[in-house]
């Protein structure tokens, strides 16, 4: 069970229980800017710090290095990751 | 140099940049040069809808009983909004067309500016059924001189580059003498301002079209005018993927693998980019001042609305790699967040072209018991 480590101090377990990894963070009541959650508005865009994730489908939106998309991401390994 | 409609030299189209290569012989889709673009016009084609599809017949009562201030919001949004589509529907085509290089993006500027004309024709749908005189509406947009202002902005961009390609085209590099005048173009200026041009509608699409989104979306918060709000969730899917493939090209051509200058242009504009988005930031805010003159709305104001352009100019600027010019991090109407999820846009499976639901599908799996009661 991949662990996902937030700037802000948080550290969530993703269990499965949610489906990306936007979900797992609203879940923690963690504040994360959406618009399409699906991948091609780009709006959630996050930054990885550490680890790293697997696209459930793969974006269309610009993804610039060291960024990633939670809408439609899930961690493959322990990750920390940055909220805008 | 000069354009050409099928142009007669065999070419590697992996080969040509997204701009001013060889133009576009055999328009094929079998390879691509970027695929990304490929993959943005079948979404887009994915997204097909017609604005007669929505049934505004409610919003005719709801604006009615709006009070006059409420009824200037509605209907000055809905101007401005037809505005930037008039432009976005023709200008990409008229710009851009003369001066691709790859089948791909020229099929999705052509893609692009298309689902721009359907949005310019809800409008008109909206528009005839709130007022029995849609025509003043309409009539008002070129005497209006709040939406005038901000038209120039918009279209200088394009303007310029529309007038280099001609002078380029007709003359080539160089210093020309055109009926008296004395002209120059080079091809490096021209890739300047198609730099600047595609930036512009960056900013357009990104920040402009979503400060109007916010005022429709803001009436359907309160359960008015929700026909128009179902539209122009349609009109926000569609312009998401558009913003994208702007900030694609955009961020292509600054790293300089499609052609070096772009990247040098790219670093040479840094400051310029700046200025557009701050002034399109200025402009929304002043736009924000007209539209709420005679009062405010339930759940949306001056100081709101204006703190929204901040935020959102913010976030598009952090997107193609600039720095943040507002101070201003969280949003302040979150609830806007819920009318642009795509999942929320309710389509029928075999309008929304799923790849579970294909029109004329056949059942390929055919077993030998199949034919039992067969005889000859």
């Amino acid at each position: 069970m991949p662990c996902v480590k937030v700037t802000a101090g948080v550290v969530i377990d993703f269990d499965g229980r949610a489906r990306s990894l936007l979900d797992a963070l609203e879940q923690q009541k963690l504040e994360v800017n959406f618009h399409c959650r699906e991948g091609y508005c780009g709006a959630c865009r996050c930054k990885l710090l550490s680890g790293e994730i697997s696209y459930i489908n793969e974006p269309l939106a610009f993804v610039r290095k060291g960024e990633f998309l939670p809408c439609c991401s899930t961690p493959l390994t322990d990750i920390e990751i940055e909220i805008p | 140099m000069a354009y050409t409609t099928f142009n007669r030299q065999i070419n590697d189209q992996m080969k040509e940049p997204m701009f001013f290569g060889n133009p576009v012989n055999v328009s094929r889709y079998d390879q691509q040069k970027y695929g990304i673009f490929e993959k943005l016009i079948e979404k887009q084609l994915s997204f097909f809808w017609r604005p007669e599809e929505v049934d505004v017949s409610k919003d005719r009562i709801d604006y009615q009983n709006l009070p006059p201030h409420e009824k200037h919001i509605f209907i000055s949004n809905l101007k401005y909004q037809t505005l930037l589509d008039s432009v976005q529907g023709r200008s990409p085509n008229v710009a851009f067309l003369p001066i691709v290089s790859l089948p791909e993006l020229e099929t999705w500027i052509e893609t692009w500016a298309f689902s721009e004309t359907i949005h310019s024709r809800s409008y008109t749908h909206i528009v005839r059924n709130i007022s029995s005189e849609p025509h003043k509406v309409f009539d008002d947009i070129m005497l209006n001189e709040k939406i005038l202002e901000r038209a120039d902005d918009v279209t200088r961009y394009y303007d310029d580059l529309i007038d280099g390609i001609n002078l380029y085209q007709r003359c080539g590099e160089g210093t020309h003498s055109i009926n008296g005048e004395t002209l120059s173009i080079s091809l490096y200026e021209l890739k300047r301002r198609l730099y600047l041009c595609v930036m512009s509608v960056n900013v357009l699409e990104a920040i402009r079209f979503y400060v109007s989104f916010a005022c429709s979306f803001a009436f359907a918060e309160r359960e008015l005018m929700e026909g128009n709000a179902k539209i122009i969730r349609l009109i926000a899917r569609d312009e998401a993927l558009h913003l994208t493939g702007t900030q694609h090209m955009l961020n292509i051509m600054a790293a300089g693998d499609d052609d070096a200058d772009m990247a040098k242009i790219a670093k040479e504009c840094e400051e310029e980019a700046y200025a557009i988005f701050r002034k399109a930031a200025e402009q929304e805010k002043d736009w924000a001042e007209y539209l709420f003159k005679d009062g405010s709305m339930i759940g949306l104001n001056k100081d709101i609305l204006c703190q929204y352009v901040e935020y959102i100019t913010n976030s598009r600027m952090q997107a193609i790699g600039m720095k943040a010019i507002f101070s201003t991090t969280q949003n302040p109407i979150p609830w806007i967040n819920t009318w642009l999820v795509s999942d929320n846009v309710q389509v029928a499976p075999q309008e929304a072209e799923i790849s579970s639901y294909l029109v004329g599908q056949i059942d390929n799996e055919v077993d030998g018991g199949d034919f039992g009661d067969f005889d000859l």
